[in-house]
């Protein structure tokens, strides 16, 4: 009993142990001690209840109540009786944490504050990782399964962060699993007997076994390698464009709002999780004055490192209350001044989200900057919750003609500098080289590039990005052509800089659909990311590489949808005012919104390709197919061979004749019968082996047909039928003359129905679909195989041995 | 063994109906006297049909002398007697060469082997140098005395009743001895009803006394012949030499079961085929025969010996274990003796 104690204490430790990775996404340590509450009240609960001697299931079940008692104490409503009996309010709260949290998770990137849904959350996983490890340790004693559910704790970081994990967390979870697996071994051997050294000493408790040397070195030599390899193994913690992936999460969490009050949004995190939500729901509401405005930005990626593109801190102490700079007038801009008033409905950042270039704000307090560099608004103290303000910009707009007059900037000028950093990779600038060959000014080798990811060049928009095996992630989505605004507006910005010009990458909202009047309601479907290049005199100005089909973009004169139709690059105007669905379409919304869809497949004509049809109905049809053919497999396999042992079957050999051309000899007619017999009695044996029954081969067929006869209980006329399928298969394998009868398989049949009326309905399905005597006729053939196959590499490998022995060249031995 | 005869000197083989007919007689007349032992009797009948020996060993007083006696006077033959005791010798088994005054030379006076039947009681009662002078006789069914090989007759069957060896006043029968015998079976205890017919029946008089012979050594040549005509299947003289194998590899014993066991396991397994109406032999009728034909050959190890181990167990494990070989392919479920898990 006392080493259960030990094995329930050990077990708790090695949760909380490999609870340490979640350190890495929260800020603070607030988790761990709501963790350690949880476990230490769990563990209580589990060695008082077991030191009861109740059944095998009170210590869970009672952990249980032991859990929901601690979350209501952790995380009061006000609702409880008592403080810790939980009521409907508390369940209530309870669910309204977990919405919480949800909303975290998409928002927030790592580390997370000490939200209280998160941490709720955090509580509930360790304490049901703590019952399900108490569970596998010490009721089921299987302390390797307890592993999975520690691995899910490790995964969480793992997943939310895209750069690696310290290996430091990871050491101490697998330290705590090893803990707990050498523990209940100690105590299984200790069991058994005396623990030794091997050479005839006691061990004591403590005291580790020379004998699980290697064992613990084995254990050692793991958890390093584990720790080592993905040091050495290039590629494997991620390229520029891995964090633009689905699961994208900005690891450094130096995202916009570091300064901010803790609520910093890690914007390609955001980005991509909010993409890929379920769920639709509103984000801001803007009224404007302009009728077709462009995007809505409140953010810049601009530093690029060989980990991806990321934000930097917005820097200028120039308050946002008052005017801001406005654009200088070049010719060929066209300056237009508007106003918009934003109302944001859920939106978490410390930046507001702008129309470019805004020149006066309204409502604001003196705690929002401007950036001059990055053209934002933002705060380090308050942020855009429920925000509502206005403010006036001028809209510019370029025309190609004049943007070609623009000159690359000088070598020396801090903008070129800054922007045009980018890390050296191969393939790019030879991709770089080849878009811009004959490309003059700076313009039309952005315009090239631009143009590059048009959908003739093969590229597609998909949520889903395709891993590659380049070790950059860039190269893999050059290669594979397929992937979201993030990807295309990070590419983008790369090449452009790779060619030379400064880029940069824009968070935002595209422009939406859904419009009343002059009210934009943008949604996190809106969500958005594009380019922008710096062009000397013009300064930045948007590119969106993005095929506006298909996230609602707007064009623009100098920077046409390369997606769309070359000649009609103005006729995409009128095209954005058709009630176009919001947000990237995904399979769930394509339902939705089938009937605009097609319209606008069609309007975009041949040009745009259509949306990339979406493949998961044809794959799932084809995997469930593939399931019920190999669900089937067996089955089919056992009909055929009950076909083929049909008794009888072959009764159409030619008959006699009496004119003795064909004599059938009576050894002929011997054989039939014996074969008929045989294969009844085959027949029979796989039916018994199918419904479980057993068969002793030690057994005559007259002892298999009697015992059979007993088990099943057969009746009277199922009786009959075994005995004269056992006395037909032993004369036919033993007398000279088999038997000859014609109810053979009259007899299999009513053998068969009786059986499979005398068992479980469990049984009889599993004799129809995995019929054991096919799979264990499988088993034994597949293992003979592998049989055959070691033994031709034991024997290679000694041939081996033997020719490179040096032995062979001694004196007075033969090879 | 050697055969005894050919066929030429053991008569036609019998129609089954009168083969039938025969042995229930003697079966029925037999158990006149030894009530409720059937299957016994027929293991008896069917050694003598095997042309084998007999060894019937069990405490005193079940009915092994009886049994002896009994099927001894159900055939009309010539039947000896010996009384096996400590200072019984060689001579008195085989006979002796005596001088005959009034022919002034030695003269072979036959000893009590020289009989179709010949009974021997107590046999572990006398010295292992009495036990040799059977040897010959049971084997190869001749006596040499002096240089002169004289052969017995035909049919020829030793039928031996002993003690078990922890009884006092008892030697162990040598192997070879042992091995000559085809079949060693135990009486057992009667079950009380039989128990309480037999003091009925032998209230007044001995019954065996009463007993008529129902057949004649002719009949039993010919059935003899019946009996060599059974046919063994392949399979199952592979299964004959598999169980005897069985034996020699078993971890548990000794010294396995000799050539002479396969031969004489096949021989019996086609007398019994035949005392059920069988004209061919089945493994069920050699599992039958496993314990009686073999279990007295074999020598368990001392371990086996410490754990008590009867060498009877030793060898229905082995039957129950040894898988049945078909006279076709057909093992695709590998080597092991059982699947199906019998769950259901």
């Amino acid at each position: 009993m006392s080493q259960r104690r030990r094995t329930t204490l050990v077990a708790a430790s090695a949760t909380l142990l490999a609870a340490l990775p979640l350190s890495s996404v929260f800020a603070t340590w607030a988790w761990f001690v709501d963790a350690v509450i949880m476990v230490a009240v769990i563990t209580g609960i589990a060695l008082g209840v077991r030191s009861l001697r109740t059944a095998a299931w009170v210590p869970t079940a009672a952990t249980m109540l032991g859990l929901l008692f601690v979350l209501t104490v952790l995380f009061r409503s006000g609702h409880e009786l008592l403080w810790l009996i939980p009521t409907p309010g508390t369940v209530g709260h309870f669910h309204s944490l977990l919405v919480n949290a949800g909303a975290d998770m998409r928002e927030l990137g790592v580390p997370v504050p000490d939200r209280e849904g998160l941490l709720f959350l955090s509580t509930l996983g360790v304490g049901v990782v703590a019952i399900v490890v108490d569970l596998m340790t010490l009721v089921l004693r299987r302390p390797a399964l307890a592993g999975l559910p520690m691995l899910a704790i490790y995964s969480v970081p793992v997943a939310v962060r895209e750069d690696s994990v310290s290996f430091l967390p990871f050491a101490a979870g697998a330290a705590g699993y090893l803990w707990l697996l050498a523990t209940d071994n100690v105590d299984r051997i200790r069991r058994f007997g005396r623990r030794f050294t091997g050479d005839g000493r006691d061990l004591g408790a403590w005291e580790p076994s020379p004998l699980a040397a290697a064992g613990r070195r084995l254990a050692l030599a793991g958890v390093a390698v584990a720790v080592v390899l993905p040091m050495a193994v290039p590629g494997s913690n991620g390229g520029l464009l891995a964090r633009f992936g689905p699961t994208a999460g900005d690891g450094t969490g130096d995202g916009l709002g570091r300064g901010g009050n803790g609520a910093s949004v890690d914007l390609y995190a955001a980005l991509s999780g909010q993409l890929n939500s379920n769920r639709t729901f509103d984000m801001v509401k803007v009224q404007t004055t302009d009728p077709t405005p462009y995007y809505l930005r409140f953010g810049v990626a601009d530093d690029v490192t060989t980990a991806g593109f990321r934000s930097r801190r917005p820097a200028g102490s120039q308050p946002a209350t008052g005017g801001l700079p406005a654009p200088a007038q070049e010719a060929g801009v066209t300056l237009r001044t508007y106003h918009a008033q934003v109302q944001i409905v859920s939106l978490n950042m410390n930046s507001l989200p702008v129309y470019l270039q805004p020149t006066r704000t309204g409502k604001l307090d003196s705690a929002w900057f401007y950036d001059r560099t990055d053209q934002l608004i933002y705060s380090r103290r308050d942020n855009s919750r429920n925000k509502k303000y206005d403010f006036d910009y001028v809209r510019a707009e370029f025309s190609p003609d004049a943007l070609r007059t623009a000159r690359p900037l000088e070598p020396d000028n801090p903008i070129q500098r800054q922007y045009t950093a980018v890390p050296p990779v191969g393939e790019v600038e030879k991709t770089v080289a080849s878009i811009t060959a004959g490309k003059r000014t700076p313009y039309d080798k952005v315009l090239a590039i631009h143009s590059y990811f048009s959908a003739d060049n093969g590229f597609r928009y998909s949520l889903e990005t395709k891993g590659g095996t380049s070790g950059s992630a860039i190269v893999d989505f050059l290669t594979n052509k397929q992937g979201f605004c993030e990807q295309y507006s990070a590419a983008m910005a790369w090449l452009v800089r790779a060619a030379g010009i400064p880029a940069r990458v824009a968070f935002g909202f595209s422009r939406g659909s859904n419009q009343s009047g002059n009210t934009w309601t943008l949604t996190n479907r809106n969500l958005h990311a594009w380019t922008e290049v710096y062009f000397d005199r013009f300064g930045w100005v948007p590119f969106d590489p993005t095929p506006s089909a298909f996230v609602d973009g707007a064009p623009s004169a100098w920077a046409p949808d390369p997606s769309a139709p070359q000649n009609a690059p103005d006729t995409t105007a009128p095209r954005n005012d058709l009630p176009i669905p919001g947000g990237p379409d995904r399979s769930g919304a394509a339902a939705a919104s089938g009937g605009p869809r097609e319209d606008r497949a069609v309007d975009n004509g041949a040009g745009v390709p259509a949306a990339p049809a979406d493949p998961w109905p044809v794959w799932s049809v084809l995997v469930a197919v593939l399931a019920v053919a190999l669900l089937l497999t067996p089955a089919g396999w056992r009909a055929l061979r009950r076909r083929r042992r049909r008794p009888g079957r072959r009764l159409t050999v030619p008959p006699p004749t009496v004119l003795g051309a064909t004599v059938v000899s009576d050894d002929a007619a011997a054989d039939l019968a014996r074969r008929d017999a045989h294969d009844a009695w085959d027949e029979l044996v796989d039916t018994m082996i199918d419904y479980r029954f057993p068969v002793d081969l030690a057994s005559t067929p007259r002892v298999i047909a009697e015992h059979l006869i007993v088990s099943a209980a057969l009746d009277e006329w199922a009786t009959t039928g075994a005995r004269l399928l056992g006395q037909a298969e032993e004369r036919a394998r033993y007398a000279r003359q088999p038997l000859r009868s014609d109810d053979l398989a009259g007899s299999l049949r009513a053998v068969r129905d009786a059986i499979s009326h005398r068992v479980s309905w469990r049984t009889r399905l599993r004799a129809v679909f995995l019929p054991a005597s096919v799979l264990s006729r499988w088993h034994a053939a597949v293992n003979e195989a592998l049989t055959r196959v070691a033994e031709s590499m034991v024997r290679q490998r000694e041939r081996w041995v033997r020719s490179l022995s040096p032995r062979r060249l001694l004196p007075g031995r033969r090879g | 063994m050697t055969t005894q005869r050919t066929q030429d000197e053991l008569g036609r083989p019998m129609p089954p109906p009168e083969f039938r007919a025969v042995t229930e007689a003697i079966v029925a007349n037999i158990e006149r006297v030894i009530e409720g032992k059937t299957a016994t009797v027929r293991l008896a009948l069917a050694v003598m049909l095997a042309e084998g020996h007999l060894l019937i060993e069990d405490v005193p007083g079940v009915g092994k002398t009886k049994l002896a006696k009994a099927l001894a006077r159900s055939i009309d033959c010539s039947v000896r007697r010996i009384q096996f005791t400590p200072d019984l010798l060689p001579s008195d088994v085989t006979g002796v060469s005596v001088f005959n005054q009034e022919e002034r030379d030695f003269e072979f006076k036959p000893g009590a082997v020289f009989a179709n039947i010949v009974v021997g009681d107590e046999i572990n009662r006398a010295s292992p140098k009495t036990q040799s002078a059977l040897l010959e006789c049971m084997e190869e069914r001749q006596v040499t005395v002096d240089g002169v090989t004289y052969p017995l007759q035909t049919p020829f069957m030793v039928v031996a009743t002993q003690n078990p060896i922890e009884m006092e006043g008892t030697y162990p029968l040598p192997e070879a001895q042992r091995d000559r015998f085809t079949a060693r079976i135990a009486m057992g205890y009667p079950d009380a009803g039989a128990e309480l017919a037999m003091l009925d029946g032998h209230g007044a008089a001995d019954p065996v006394l009463d007993l008529l012979p129902v057949s004649d050594a002719g009949t039993v040549r010919r059935l003899i012949a019946t009996v060599r005509e059974v046919h063994a299947a392949d399979a199952v003289r592979q299964y004959a030499v598999n169980l005897v194998n069985a034996t020699r590899e078993s971890p548990e014993l000794r010294l396995g079961a000799s050539p002479r066991a396969t031969l004489q396991l096949l021989r019996t397994g086609r007398a019994v085929a035949a005392l059920e109406g069988r004209d061919y032999v089945l493994p069920d009728d050699l599992q039958s025969l496993a314990v009686p034909v073999l279990a007295h050959r074999i020598i368990p190890t001392a371990e086996s010996q410490l754990s008590r181990r009867t060498t009877d167990a030793i060898v229905a494990d082995i039957v129950r274990r040894l898988p049945v070989p078909a006279d076709r392919q057909r093992s695709p479920y590998g080597t092991g003796t059982q699947y199906g898990t019998g769950r259901r």
